[in-house]
């Protein structure tokens, strides 16, 4: 993931409006159908084109709003989490993934890692200007990486942008694209955990009714099974989403950026165990905040690690 | 963070004149089908014949359960009006865990202390074998959207949500809201933190069912207990426990925590049913009504701790407590003849006076100048504590307390000195509730 400094797509971009968010139903039968034909055959060039939807009322989104906050346990509150921005903008950055132009396959893709950041609150009742782009194809020693970039403007004036890097297997990165430095594999062993979270069967199949993804590989294990999983696996945005709401918004404050990095897919149902640790263990007794949050998840009892993130005042 | 204590301001004493509580018992065992209420009212009225308290109206009764049904929001009260108080005795419900019991008598001895009432009774009671049973969150959410729904299609509609695995009930488990971690789990954690032996639980254990053992068959109980439903004695004491049969136990918690897990069914305490209650007066109340004085309720402290994100242990508050109560009292661990401290888990116990023991953390967590100190082990629940007693949540702060007044007033009468006993109770959700105790 390349460090964004300016907002907006890159200058060389088309910028297309589109007249309200897409429908994710509609999109994901275009991608499964899309997917089919999207094979490595040279080097991947992105669309360079950006979707844009103006005058986004959140107003109706309050019942959607709860069931995510009930979901998540984030608290009732009409400010938007990251995650539920990351779910609202998800329908236009899928639109551009399943582009007849776009290269790489909608499904089959793995979620690599997110960076999001909140840079001031949005609340429920605001109007938004969201858009979504591909850029950034890079190598990966397994394929090709691509970062999917959404951002929410409120009034005009950047809230919240986020960074979303796929993994396609196979497939061949553009010219002049150096590869990843390759870190060193280390053995990780699970620290003491903090948390324990008991996932039922039903985990992927909840994620998705209320972020509207529903991915086969989550909502169902025939599903995942066809894309070489056991079961069906938890969705990775899900279990970083309850990382952030067990921080909460009176630890992340208004201004806060959310990082997570996925291993090993989570399995339905499964346990796993949490820790969520200030990133500065050396704080002072009795203080609660500063350097924000470091949080990792492990398969229960295994060494087997699922995630690692952070969750940073800014 | 640590300030200097205030002193504690002068105000009149509060007495502890006695207590009674009925014996307790596992889960499952004796008291099946015995509401809390039907507990706590037999608690109350052993405690009102042993003082003849018939038809007095007292200046409040305060206790409660952790476990508690809905329909028992006036618990407390309920049961006073089944009692033969006079009915003009008000009452309160309080939960704070495990230190409800404690928490009660901290509250009604400052409203003696404070000349606002007279005289007080402070308690507990607990099932978990009447415990309440809940219904699933979906089940709930459809049977409220019914209740609300106007039409009988809405209604219909509202109860057709529901699907049969909703239909499973929800027992109520001592799973912390925020990490989902039994509280055993979490002490399981602390305990390898700080690197807690195995033999040094099973010891913990084994004393306090010797010690309690020995204290029933000196008649110690005699005037603390009233026997209830056939029961006449704890019934989870082993006297005939021994290290050898607490070192074939199995490891229950922290088996998933990568380090060779600890704690056992032998030197964790197992779910319990009982009830306890303490009288408290001014020393004029008791002295109008000739009643025996034991010792007064000196002072009093609570903590509580950061554990959510693992920077302290579920269940070391009271380690952060014991230091302000003590400083504000200008008093040292040496000061102390009798240290009450709860055995939620053997373990509980060890990692508190490793605590007390390690400089490095009384300085940067408890803000002390060095080690607080070690105590003298023989003066450790010497009549036994939870592990052999059993722990109904609520219940045992009024056990406590009734066992460590009678203490300080028995080594007072020996040795013609004053005596004083240090009472800490670790509570789910990172609170701590200590008190001292002290002969007159």
């Amino acid at each position: 993931m390349r460090e964004l400094t300016v907002p907006g797509a890159p200058a060389s971009f088309d910028v297309t409006e589109l007249a309200q968010l897409p429908s994710l139903g509609g999109l994901f039968a275009k991608g499964l159908a899309g997917s089919a034909g999207k094979r490595p055959k040279g080097a991947v060039r992105l669309p360079e084109v950006a979707y844009q939807v103006a005058d986004v009322d959140t107003a109706g989104e309050a019942e959607h709003l709860a069931a995510y906050q009930r979901l998540l346990g984030e608290p009732s509150s009409e400010v938007l989490p990251a995650g539920f921005l990351h779910v609202l903008a998800f329908p236009l950055a899928t639109a551009v993934m399943v582009r007849g132009d776009f290269p790489l396959p909608l499904l089959g893709m793995v979620h690599l890692k997110n960076t999001a950041r909140v840079l001031r609150p949005v609340r429920l009742g605001e109007v938004l200007t969201v858009r979504a782009w591909a850029q950034d194809a890079r190598a990966h020693r397994r394929g090709v990486q691509v970062d999917l970039i959404a951002e929410v403007l409120v009034g005009g004036e950047l809230a919240y942008q986020g960074v979303s890097t796929y993994l396609a297997k196979g497939f061949t990165a553009p010219d002049g694209a150096a590869p990843d430095a390759e870190a060193p594999r280390k053995e990780w062993t699970a620290p003491l955990p903090t948390a324990r979270w008991k996932l039922g069967s039903g985990t992927g199949r909840a994620y998705g009714a209320v972020s509207g993804d529903q991915n086969p590989i989550h909502t169902s294990s025939l599903g995942a099974k066809a894309f070489g999983f056991p079961r069906a696996i938890a969705h990775g945005m899900y279990t970083a989403a309850r990382a952030l709401a067990e921080v909460g918004p009176a630890r992340r404050g208004d201004a806060y950026e959310w990082t997570v990095e996925f291993f090993k897919p989570v399995l339905l149902p499964g346990t796993v165990d949490v820790s969520i640790r200030y990133a500065a263990e050396a704080a002072p007794a009795g203080s609660t905040s500063g350097g924000g949050f470091v949080y990792e998840g492990w398969r229960s009892g295994k060494d087997t690690r699922h995630f690692r993130g952070t969750i940073k005042p800014l | 963070m640590s300030t200097t204590p205030s002193p504690v301001p002068s105000t009149r004493e509060a007495v502890i004149i006695g207590g009674n509580r009925i014996p307790f018992s596992r889960a499952g065992k004796k008291y099946v089908r015995t509401s809390n209420q039907d507990m706590f009212t037999a608690a109350l009225e052993g405690l009102v014949a042993r003082f003849g308290l018939q038809g007095e109206r007292l200046g409040e009764v305060a206790g409660g359960a952790v476990l508690k049904h809905s329909k028992n929001f006036n618990l407390i009260r309920e049961s006073v009006l089944g009692s033969s108080l006079a009915p003009t005795t008000p009452a309160y419900d309080v939960q704070q865990a495990c230190a409800t019991g404690l928490e009660a008598a901290i509250a009604v001895t400052n409203k003696i202390k404070l000349g606002q009432i007279e005289s007080a009774i402070a308690g507990g009671t607990d099932t978990v074998s009447d415990a309440p049973i809940v219904v699933s969150d979906r089940l709930r959410a459809a049977l409220l959207d019914a209740n609300h729904a106007k039409t009988t299609g809405a209604k219909i509609k509202a109860l057709l949500s529901v699907r049969p695995k909703d239909l499973a009930p929800a027992t109520p488990s001592t799973g912390e809201p925020r990490t989902h971690l039994s509280m055993g789990e979490h002490q399981a954690i602390t305990t390898a933190k700080w690197g807690i032996s195995r033999e040094a639980q099973d010891e913990i254990a084994y004393n306090s069912h010797q010690n309690l053992a020995r204290a029933w068959e000196s008649g110690f109980f005699d005037d603390l207990v009233t026997p209830f439903k056939g029961l006449t004695r704890d019934d989870n004491m082993r006297p005939d426990t021994s290290l050898e049969k607490l070192a074939k136990l199995k490891p229950v918690f922290g088996t998933k925590l990568g380090e060779s897990a600890t704690m056992t069914a032998g030197n964790s305490t197992p779910l319990t049913d009982g009830a306890s209650a303490v009288l408290f007066s001014s020393r004029e109340w008791a002295e109008e009504r000739d009643l025996p004085i034991l010792a007064k309720f000196v002072d009093a402290e609570t903590a509580a701790v950061d554990f959510v994100h693992g920077h302290e242990g579920l269940l070391m508050a009271p380690a952060a407590a014991v230091p302000r109560l003590l400083a504000r009292n200008g008093l040292t661990l040496e000061d102390i003849d009798f240290f009450e401290i709860h055995e939620a888990f053997a373990s509980t116990v060890l990692t508190t006076l490793a605590a007390w023991e390690d400089e490095e953390y009384c300085r940067t967590e408890l803000g002390l100048d060095g080690a607080f100190g070690k105590i003298d082990r023989s003066k450790l629940n010497v009549n036994g504590s939870s592990l052999a007693a059993g722990h109904p949540f609520a219940a045992t702060g009024g056990r406590i307390i009734a066992t460590a007044a009678k203490l300080v007033a028995a080594k007072a009468a020996e040795t013609g000195r004053p005596a004083r006993a240090l009472i800490s109770v670790c509570a789910a959700g990172g609170l701590g509730a200590v008190a001292v105790v002290e002969s007159v």
